[in-house]
């Protein structure tokens, strides 16, 4: 390794590893798209003519979960759903990602129920929260905008391990001002 | 007589040349796509987005009069706000205005019960780029609820 040492900065040649992976993985997110509710037409809108989600390299709607990077949660996560998302989460390769699409799968939105999950970061570590319900084709989008800026600041090769914040992950509205 | 006419069918391609002009008839028009971080399309004018607070436009004054209907009508308890009475001001001081937007499913009826006029207190925005990192990032307080959810450009 003579030729290259002291030549370049520190870090030099695992920083532009890590660009050109990362590049490489944010412009080709496959998603699977987990269509459990309303949500799921408006992702399939997303990935239309209209709006047109290949133009972000995200076009590839796979249905299997070995080919697939990034898990599209769309709609509500009910008890009875969550340990298949689960095992499918599971199934995926690395490097992987999650979105949560809507309020249901965000926080359970509008069913607190004995039958709903409250919130699929209960189960699978979430990147990014899309709000709305539905969200916009437009707003998914910017979901996955945001999810590609977040893989870009990425670790591709000290990649830290995700996981499930224990407890209640419910943000607790206080009156913090008063 | 119909063995022919299909021979001179097949020989001069006329199937082929059929389906290529409808092809060629659909080439030239304009591309059909929003080039959405570009273009940002007109919302419809029914359109419910996040949930926001307004000023007065000219002065700049608070208009929410803390009258709690909002939280209220929320039918899943999103909103939490309060203030407290001050001399010299006719109004209430708006001290806190929380907002849980992770569970709103955007029906608008906090924004319907407002009652304060000409100026609305509380509107439904045109704003639907909300993406966040985390749970907690999801509750408003009240300077996002003035200013709008602060949106980040797309750049590559």
């Amino acid at each position: 390794m003579g030729l290259i040492e002291h030549r370049f900065e520190d870090n030099f040649i695992t920083t532009n590893v890590d660009r050109v992976l990362n590049w490489a993985r944010q412009s080709s997110l496959w998603p699977m798209g987990f269509g459990l509710a309303c949500c799921a037409i408006e992702m399939i809108a997303t990935s239309t003519s209209r709006y047109d989600i290949a133009r972000f390299g995200a076009e590839v709607f796979r249905a299997s979960p070995r080919q697939s990077d990034l898990m599209i949660v769309a709609g509500t996560v009910t008890k009875k759903m969550a340990p298949v998302l689960r095992r499918l989460y599971d199934q995926m390769p690395e490097p992987k990602w999650v979105m949560s699409m809507g309020s249901c799968s965000n926080a359970g939105g509008p069913f607190p129920t004995y039958s709903v999950l409250q919130g699929v970061d209960k189960i699978v570590p979430v990147d990014v929260y899309v709000s709305g319900c539905p969200p916009r084709p437009e707003a998914l989008l910017y979901g996955l905008m945001r999810l590609q800026d977040k893989i870009r600041k990425e670790n591709t090769i000290l990649r830290k391990e995700r996981v499930i914040m224990a407890g209640q992950s419910e943000p607790i509205i206080v009156d913090g001002r008063a | 007589m119909l063995f022919l006419q299909k021979f001179f069918r097949t020989v001069f391609l006329v199937d082929l040349v059929k389906g290529l002009l409808v092809t060629l008839k659909y080439t030239p028009q304009p591309a059909f796509t929003f080039q959405y971080p570009q273009e940002r399309r007109p919302v419809a004018p029914r359109f419910r987005g996040v949930l926001r607070l307004q000023v007065e436009p000219e002065t700049g004054a608070q208009t929410c009069i803390v009258c709690d209907q909002c939280a209220k009508a929320c039918p899943d308890e999103l909103i939490n706000l309060g203030g407290h009475r001050e001399p010299g001001h006719k109004i209430k001081v708006l001290d806190y205005f929380d907002f849980n937007l992770s569970r709103c499913s955007f029906c608008g009826l906090c924004a319907e019960v407002c009652p304060t006029k000409p100026v609305k207190a509380l509107i439904m925005s045109e704003d639907y780029e909300l993406g966040t990192y985390s749970r907690s990032a999801q509750i408003l307080r009240v300077d996002d609820m003035y200013d709008g959810v602060p949106i980040q450009q797309y750049t590559r």
